[in-house]
């Protein structure tokens, strides 16, 4: 049984197809060759004129986890402004900046998403995760798991353990919590927060366990490395949203020798200490480094602007930020020892200074990385935007006056500190197709996935070419995931549960002996009862568990 | 002119939200286009004229006949003209209010004059519980405007109120003003436990000592306060109904608390002209 789409333009950068005319032939959940003649095309779908591209991937997006629960039960006003009456398919639900599951799932597959990685899964938290990504239909997902802050980790760093037993523990951590990466937080800086450190640059010791955010960044991306994880280490660096941080993330970038790193929302950690405000772009050498080093890929984290909460494992960095919080409530937590969380309310204002030149920053850095395929579009959801806003955000990438014109209503002073007016760049839709689809794919070793050719999964997302391209971001024609068509007019017409990536590297399970004990002395679980099994993911025939090659 | 009456046709099975019945979104409209307005119904959106008789013609002036507990919404957001309900009242009255006059001759039930920011609601009856509160996750309760009850109020009467008045003519439940950042609540009758809890700033006025006050709360002993006076003297020029505080002198005990917040309130315990 075959479902052909025919006529229409295809982009498909894998394989470095530019808008040409191409047919594409789906077969039981794959796409496939042309098949022979006499093969029975069931139906056909007549796209003449409409724009065939993968399924878009988000590599970044707080959707699960503890802290967007707290930020739900912390914002009962967020959900009931914005309420999602059930329909004969889809759940009811609500929320704007962290919306509910359900509706998360539902309003990613209408933009014509079909995966969504959670970037901060906390191993003691990852059974909330992957429950809450159990909930969140339509679309597969991933976690990252989040290391550098805990209390283990920083004990084998201090006593001086070799590499390799650090590796194996990064090898189980990610066979135990069901993940897809390593991500780490302000290296060590919870921990640091927690004995009355309030900051933590990549040099400064953590007062008690005595080692320096440069050490554990470093342990860290050479265990990824050495345990061929497809995904670099997923850095959220030193601080983050201090003026002048521009100068640690380059530092950062040195710091790994080499080694490949992915740096998240970078648009926070590019700011300068110049002018009047003490607070100027980095982002011109911040996209200098980036072009230089082909071991660092980046996303953005762009802040656009209207009200949003932001939840973060970084502790330290909410505690310093939750004055601003509006409204005015903040919630800073310690989680188990293994890290921390901080969730503050936020409202980015186009008049205001830091937040106009935050925005513009991020479009900068946009617009000077040259290469698509190591930069990828993110608003880090929800702490720059929600991810609602992204076909609203591609449009500011493609349309140069459309950008201007919003660069003449923020702030003037910001405005005029940005040399966003004088960057010519537009995005093309092959560098869409690219940073939302094949690079993601690639970055995370998803070989069948982000493409078009022949054997990838047949997650395919359909638009209409439109001038104003956030209408045509956002309401796809049709979006077909693993085959079925799920999305019609941007409408969703039959609903499905996606499959939650994972990984196996291998490593030595003899780390389980030493981590026993640990468990024993200190953790509030067992051991046993840490680990995530298959099943609790597979539960009911629900979910459904693809495991990715390692390198 | 006369006024606009809405009667209930039947005892209504479900909670009928009746948010649009204010003067200001029904200034302007025919009756018949009146009787067509949307109302949610249990789970269902149906049409005003379904369920009341409607007559009259002034808009601000609107009374609802025959009204009862299942009413909910009732004023919601109005900030001008008057409704007056003959029987009880559901939650939510004058949620979000601005302004004008709500009157009910019965019990109204939880959540009455929620966030509400002017105007003023009078309540013949009981209320139920969160009396001039907000709803879970506003930073503040009432912040403006006054609310008078004949009758009893349930629990935490004002919590988190900014602003305004409330005066309770019969019993309060437990937590009465708790978590208050400022306003005046006044009873006359008996309160419950731990009145002011947690309170930041403002004035609860008693009558009559509570049946337990924590012990967060210093006594500040007997005090002649003059701002009672003020206070009493400037209800009673706002309505005649409120002259009954002439019984009550400047004479007062005070405690202060809630020192585990920062100790700005004050919890005032009337005492009776000799």
């Amino acid at each position: 049984m075959y479902t052909k789409l025919t006529n229409g333009i295809v982009y498909d950068p894998v394989h470095g197809i530019n808008g040409e005319h191409r047919d594409i032939y789906i077969h039981d959940g794959h796409i496939t060759r042309k098949p022979l003649g006499n093969a029975k095309i069931c139906k056909t779908y007549d796209l003449k004129g409409k724009i065939i591209m993968a399924g878009a991937i988000d590599i970044h997006t707080h959707i699960g986890g503890g802290k967007v629960n707290i930020a739900r039960m912390m914002l009962p006003e967020d959900h009931a402004t914005d309420l999602v009456e059930k329909t004969e398919l889809t759940r009811s639900g609500c929320g704007y900046a962290a919306p509910s599951t359900l509706t998360a799932g539902y309003r990613y597959a209408e933009m014509g998403y079909t995966a969504c990685f959670e970037p901060a899964m906390l191993p003691s938290n990852a059974r909330q995760t992957h429950m809450e990504m159990a909930d969140t239909p339509m679309v597969d997902k991933g976690a990252y798991a989040m290391l550098g802050s805990d209390d283990f980790f920083l004990r084998m760093l201090a006593s001086k353990k070799d590499q390799a037993a650090i590796s194996d523990y990064v090898g189980w951590t990610i066979n135990a919590t069901q993940a897809m990466g390593i991500k780490v937080v302000n290296p060590g800086g919870i921990s640091a927060f927690k004995f009355n450190q309030r900051k933590l640059d990549l040099d400064e010791l953590n007062q008690y366990y005595g080692v320096s955010p440069r050490d554990i960044i470093k342990s860290l991306a050479r265990a990824v490395t050495e345990l061929g994880i497809p995904h670099p280490l997923h850095v959220h660096g030193c601080n983050l949203g201090v003026p002048g941080n521009l100068d640690t993330t380059l530092e950062t970038i040195r710091a790994v020798d080499g080694m490949r790193m992915h740096l998240t929302h970078i648009q926070f950690h590019s700011y300068g200490t110049e002018g009047d405000k003490k607070f100027s772009s980095g982002a011109a050498e911040i996209a200098e480094a980036v072009n230089k080093n082909p071991n660092i890929s980046i996303d953005v984290g762009q802040v656009l602007f209207g009200q949003t909460v932001t939840a973060s494992g970084d502790s330290m960095l909410q505690y310093a930020g939750h004055w601003h919080a509006h409204p005015k409530k903040w919630v800073v937590m310690d989680i188990e020892c293994d890290a921390g969380c901080g969730v503050v309310p936020f409202k980015y204002r186009d008049k205001n200074f830091v937040n106009a030149l935050q925005w513009a920053i991020g479009l900068e850095l946009f617009l000077l990385v040259d290469d698509p395929w190591r930069i990828f579009l993110t608003t880090d959801h929800p702490n720059g935007a929600p991810f609602t806003s992204y076909p609203h955000l591609i449009r500011l990438l493609m349309d140069r006056s459309f950008r201007n014109d919003m660069l003449a209503s923020i702030n003037k002073e910001a405005a005029a500190a940005s040399t966003l007016a004088s960057i010519d760049r537009e995005y093309s839709l092959y560098d869409i197709a690219i940073m939302t689809r094949a690079a993601p794919a690639k970055s995370l070793g998803l070989k069948n996935r982000g493409h078009l050719g022949s054997g990838a999964v047949a997650d395919i997302t359909i638009y209409s070419n439109n001038k104003d391209k956030e209408k045509m971001f956002s309401k796809p024609d049709y979006v077909f995931k693993d085959g079925e068509l799920i999305v019609r007019n941007g409408k969703i017409i039959k609903v499905v549960n996606g499959a939650t990536h994972t990984l196996r590297p291998e490593y030595d399970n003899g780390i389980e002996k030493s981590l026993k004990r640990y468990f024993e002395d200190f953790q509030t679980v067992s051991l046993g009862n840490f680990k995530i099994d298959d099943d609790e993911i597979v539960e009911h025939g629900n979910g459904r568990i693809i495991v990715q090659p390692c390198m | 002119m006369s006024a606009l009456t809405f009667t209930l046709k039947n005892q209504p099975e479900f909670t009928l939200n009746v948010a649009s019945l204010i003067p200001e979104n029904l200034a302007g409209k025919t009756l018949a286009k009146i009787k067509s307005l949307a109302v949610i119904y249990g789970n269902e959106t149906v049409k005003l004229g379904t369920l009341f008789t409607v007559k009259g013609t002034d808009p601000s002036q609107i009374f609802i006949e025959k009204s009862t507990q299942k009413l909910i919404n009732i004023g919601q957001g109005m900030t001008e003209g008057s409704i007056t309900i003959k029987g009880d009242a559901g939650d939510y009255l004058g949620q979000g209010m601005k302004g004008g006059t709500l009157t009910v001759s019965g019990n109204v039930g939880c959540w009455a004059g929620n966030a509400m920011s002017g105007g003023r609601i009078n309540i013949i009856g009981n209320a139920g519980d969160y009396v001039g509160a907000g709803l879970p996750g506003d930073s503040f309760g009432m912040t403006n405007g006054l609310i008078n009850i004949k009758g009893n109020a349930g629990d935490r009467v004002g919590d988190r109120m900014r602003r305004g008045i409330i005066i309770i003519q019969g019993k309060a439940g437990n937590y009465c003003g708790s978590r208050l950042h400022a306003g005046t609540i006044i009873v006359l009758d008996k309160v419950g436990k731990l009145p002011g809890e947690g309170m930041r700033r403002g004035s609860i006025i008693l009558a009559k000592k509570p049946e337990l006050l924590s012990a967060t709360f210093k006594s500040c002993g007997n005090l002649k306060m003059q701002f009672l006076r003020l206070l009493f003297t400037q209800l009673a020029s706002i309505d005649k109904e409120l002259a009954l505080f002439s019984k009550y002198g400047p004479e007062a005990h005070r405690f202060s608390g809630d020192l585990a917040r920062n100790g700005k309130g004050e919890i005032l315990i009337l005492q009776h002209y000799k």
